[in-house]
């Protein structure tokens, strides 16, 4: 919100120099930052919530700056001239409505609409306001002097009751009932909406906007000036459900102190008879349905130390107090408590540690002594998850694989290529069609990273840890996985690759020390699925290539192969490591190759292989060949079968006898050792 | 083949021996139990005594001759084989494939080990919240003003008969509820966690980012505590000389409320978000005991900008390699 630097200065004398001014404002209050409006300094506040129902005006930052320079602040005196006929005698405030916690009114006659004096339309351009005539711009000058927002009607444009007298009503709308606003707009209501009338229809949204009906013009002689207070949560509501924020509704939504109403009414009836002359009516026309609570607080130097960490002394506690405006109610030397009334512009001050931190922000914070935590000396609990996800990035990242963060959305047509669209939860309030819902998985928007990547890289190796999220029986479900792909430009590799990525995952188990009996490996379209082997539902992961329709969805091209894993399954399946006892005899290393039917598999062979033999300790497929030279429906296998007995060296006769099982098991298989 | 004719066709062929792996060749074939002149020692049984011993020792001679002349090759080769071979040690070195970490995924580490020398706990949280634990029970009731400095986006429910309303977490305070419910004070715990903001996005804003949420409570931490311990960690990451700058701010689950700035290139940046944590917390958690503590909540983003010098947050979800393989 924009403030003027000689303004303020007009408000409460001071000395500082406007970078220093905002600077100051910076440490005490809020983030201020500096511009020159016609070389006029204009200081741009950034309010926080709390402080925007004192903050938000001219004498409520020169109160603030009163409060850090240790000055005494000074409201602009009252000196209103009125005429002996009473406003009430022509004007009647009928409120209806709880929302209206406070109407306030006067009368002004004979007055001559035109341009504002220059100097008041400079401070409006200044603060961002657009000057449009002396009445209007009077109500929006005393607006950011005072807070208050303020509005005039023309009198003769109000409809008058049976008693000839205009009748102000404050009501709630009927449901659908429409105004038109100054703008020419018009707003159809529902029945929260508040609504300032005459007898006949609606002037303007309570707190909102003003209607065209009753528009300050040209030709206006009379008006009736409002100042009033609504409650905030009734205008924040109509306004978001007309979806129209004005300066207004923005102050009135944070709870605007009562008092301020009159006052502020007084100070704009002065300045239009200043500035347009005219006569102001006996009285103001006051409708108060709320009295304002006057809150106290029980302050002890002992708990603001305690709070604050920091030696505050008594007298300091009392003089900054002061300074923000508390009144000292009752104090005891002794015991060095007081009772503090609250000044009632502060209404975000609820309770005592709300005052112990204003004496810490008034103290400034940069002066309170930094002191150390005292706290137990313990080991914090370990993280599983937290270790666990950590662990498996660090071994995907060695690898080779680039970590990347992909955004927790995918788009409309992702959304629609899933499988089962029906389980993806949407957004309520989508920001595009890009970002539509939220990610089923990882793949999805890795799938889309290859197309960006391959611009600049033929080979692709990425993956990415994160949370994913589908509805599941109306549930939530969450899961944390681990996706992964391996991308290449050049076509027909996914054989090649699938096996390559294969080794890097069985090299991850290994790693994990994941036990070959706890997992199963099943073939699905384009890859294999390892599942749990005590419950073959719960699915640990994938290996998938994309076959020609897949990569088209994603406009890919060449040869791709993707793997997601369930980390928390993962985990589950982690072992501690047992260092085992290194042989005391020695190994004897026998090959052995052998044709075989091609369709036979290999993990198939792998496993008759090691069932014939009890003392093979271990086997490594060494060399698969099909083509040339040998017969079509045969494949070329061959092992380095590693063979070892734990109490003694084993002779040759024995190996030999092993290789025996091991060849009648395999010409069982149709084998043709070679 | 007599004696002489081995011998001289073995000198000649290891004239012509000029690596290591040819001279172990040369060895097997001429020195080694199955060369010939193993061969010619076998036959020296069949022999009568005479000619045994005669032939016996011109053998032996002839062996020990090749072997010294063996032993002598060796050396000559071994000492060649590194410096006649000149090493181009500017040529580039054969490239391995390596992978890369996340520069977020660097910057959370080095936060969260910081906090875990200080005995803080770990705990990580859903993204998908309640609207109770993201702001009812944070003290920011529907219809209150400082809703809008969370922009949400909301879920669409599955069924009409849902009890809450959820939405995407618009910061890791959540856990500060969630923490409580479950654990009594004393303790410290910071929660590292993606969050979300329903904004229009440019270089510093984007839709969604990390935070690193702390809460420490216990009988009587303070104010001057919180400050301490936020020097120190801004200084561990960002090194002893980083000015650090307290000012007010406001966030309705805590009183006061506190912006930490920290100086860079002569410029006050905003790194976090803190405060006192308000009394009515522990009330929403059953606390029976009047507790005092702090939470803050660090944007993961912006210190990895600061320490890294990068310009545009939207870069970390790129997923471009060009801007990773630099970490």
């Amino acid at each position: 919100m924009k403030f003027s630097y000689e303004w303020l200065q007009d408000l409460i004398k001071f000395k500082e120099k406007p970078e220093k001014l905002a600077e100051l404002l910076t440490l005490y209050f809020a983030e201020t930052t500096l511009n020159y409006q016609n070389k006029r300094a204009i200081l741009d506040i950034d309010l926080s919530a709390n402080r925007f129902a004192d903050g938000s005006s001219h004498l409520g930052v020169s109160r603030e700056i009163g409060a850090i320079l240790k000055k005494k602040f000074n409201y602009p005196k009252i000196k209103i001239k009125e005429e002996k006929e009473k406003a009430e005698s022509v004007v009647k405030i009928n409120n209806r409505s709880k929302n209206c916690r406070l109407y306030s009114s006067r009368v002004i006659v004979d007055l001559k609409v035109k341009p504002s004096p220059l100097w008041l339309q400079e401070r409006l351009i200044d603060c961002g306001l657009r000057p449009i005539n002396n009445v209007v711009d009077a109500t929006n000058y005393i607006m950011l002097l005072t807070g208050q927002p303020l509005h005039a009607f023309d009198f003769d444009k109000v409809a008058s009751n049976k008693q000839n007298k205009k009748e102000i009503v404050i009501r709630e709308a009927k449901e659908k009932e429409t105004i038109t606003t100054l703008d020419g707009k018009t707003y159809s209501l529902s029945n929260n909406a508040l609504l300032i009338c005459d007898i006949s229809g609606p002037l303007a949204i309570a707190g909102i906007k003003g209607g065209l009906k009753a528009e300050v013009t040209e030709d206006t002689k009379r008006i009736i000036l409002e100042s009033a207070n609504f409650e905030p949560t009734n205008i924040r509501k109509t306004s978001r459900e007309i979806n129209l924020k004005t300066d207004a509704s923005i102050r009135f939504e944070h709870n605007l102190p009562l008092e301020l109403a009159p006052y502020a009414l007084d100070l704009v009836a002065q300045l239009i008879q200043e500035i347009a002359g005219g006569t102001i009516l006996k009285g103001s026309l006051i409708s108060n349905k709320v009295k304002q609570k006057k809150l106290t607080f029980n302050i002890t130097e002992k708990e603001c130390q305690k709070f604050l960490g920091f030696p505050i002394s008594f007298k300091e506690i009392k003089e900054i107090l002061d300074l923000l405006g508390f009144v000292i109610k009752k104090q005891s030397a002794q015991d060095k408590a007081l009772i503090v009334e609250l000044p009632s512009f502060r209404n975000d001050i609820t309770i005592k540690e709300d005052v112990m931190g204003e004496i810490g922000r008034l103290k400034q914070f940069n002066q309170i002594k930094p002191s150390p935590l005292e706290a137990e000396l313990k080991i914090p609990t370990r993280n599983e998850i937290w270790e666990f996800t950590n662990q498996l990035t660090d071994l995907v990242k060695s690898f080779g694989f680039v970590e990347v963060k992909n955004y927790s959305f995918i788009s409309l047509k992702d959304k629609k290529n899933y499988l089962e669209p029906e389980k993806i939860i949407d957004l309520l309030n989508p920001i595009s069609d890009s970002f539509f819902s939220i990610r089923p998985n990882l793949l999805i928007n890795l799938f889309h990273n290859i197309e960006l990547n391959y611009r600049f890289y033929d080979k692709i190796k990425i993956f990415e840890i994160g949370n994913a999220y589908l509805w599941e029986n109306d549930e939530i479900q969450e899961k944390i996985l681990l996706g992964g792909i391996w991308a290449q430009k050049e076509r027909e590799q996914e054989e090649e690759i699938f096996y390559q990525v294969k080794g890097i995952i069985e090299a991850l188990f290994e790693s994990l020390n994941i036990k070959e009996k706890d997992y199963e490996i099943q073939k699905i379209k384009n890859g294999l699925e390892i599942v749990l082997k005590k419950d073959k539902s719960q699915v640990i992961g994938s290996i998938l290539y994309l076959d020609k329709e897949e990569k088209d969805k994603y406009s890919l091209e060449g040869s791709i192969v993707a793997f997601e894993f369930n980390v928390l399954l993962l985990k589950s399946l982690k072992k501690p490591i047992h260092y085992q006892e290194l042989p005391q005899y020695p190994s004897a290393l026998r090959d052995i190759s052998f044709l075989i039917d091609k369709k036979l598999l290999i993990g198939e062979i792998i496993k008759n292989i090691k069932d014939a033999s009890n003392l093979l300790e271990s086997l490594e497929l060494f060399d698969i060949y099909e083509g040339k030279n040998i017969p079509n429906n045969k494949k070329s296998l061959s092992f380095h079968l590693v063979f070892r007995a734990k109490d003694r060296t084993l002779s040759s006769e024995e190996i030999d006898e092993e290789m025996t099982k091991i060849t009648i098991i395999l010409k069982q298989l149709g084998a043709e050792i070679r | 083949m007599n004696l002489e004719e081995l011998k001289n066709k073995a000198q000649e062929e290891l004239e012509l021996v000029d690596s290591l792996d040819s001279l172990e060749q040369w060895r097997i074939k001429f020195l080694s139990r199955k060369s010939e002149l193993s061969q010619f020692f076998d036959h020296l049984k069949d022999l009568p005594l005479e000619e045994k011993r005669v032939n016996g020792q011109k053998a032996n001679e002839v062996r020990q001759l090749l072997e010294q002349q063996y032993f002598k090759k060796k050396q000559k080769l071994e000492a060649e084989s590194i410096s006649q071979k000149e090493l181009d040690i500017t040529r580039p070195g054969v490239k391995v494939e390596r992978g890369h970490l996340h520069p977020l995924t660097l910057i959370t580490r080095e936060l969260v080990q910081t906090f875990e020398k200080l005995g803080f706990d770990i705990a990580l949280g859903s993204e998908i919240e309640t609207e109770y634990y993201n702001f009812d029970a944070l003290g920011i009731p529907e219809n209150h003003p400082a809703r809008d400095m969370w922009d949400t986006f909301w879920l669409k429910p599955k069924t009409k008969s849902q009890k809450s309303k959820l939405l995407l977490r618009t910061h890791t305070s959540p856990m500060q509820i969630h923490y409580m419910e479950t654990h009594q004070p004393p303790f410290r715990v910071i929660v590292p966690g993606r969050c979300f903001r329903f904004e229009a996005t440019d270089s510093h804003h984007d839709i969604q980012f990390h935070q690193l949420e702390g809460l420490v409570v216990g009988e009587d931490v303070s104010l001057a505590n919180f400050k301490q311990l936020m020097i120190d960690v801004l200084k561990e990451i960002f090194g002893n000389e980083i000015e650090v700058r307290f000012r007010p701010s406001y966030f309705p689950f805590v009183t006061p409320g506190l912006e930490i700035d920290i100086k860079f290139k002569n410029e006050w940046l905003e790194v976090m978000g803190a405060g006192m944590v308000h009394p009515d917390l522990f009330k929403n958690v059953k606390y029976h005991y009047q507790y005092q503590g702090f939470a803050f909540g660090l944007g993961v983003e912006r210190i990895a900008m600061l320490k890294y010098g990068i310009n545009d947050i939207r870069l970390f979800f790129s997923s471009d390699l060009r801007f990773l393989s630099q970490f």
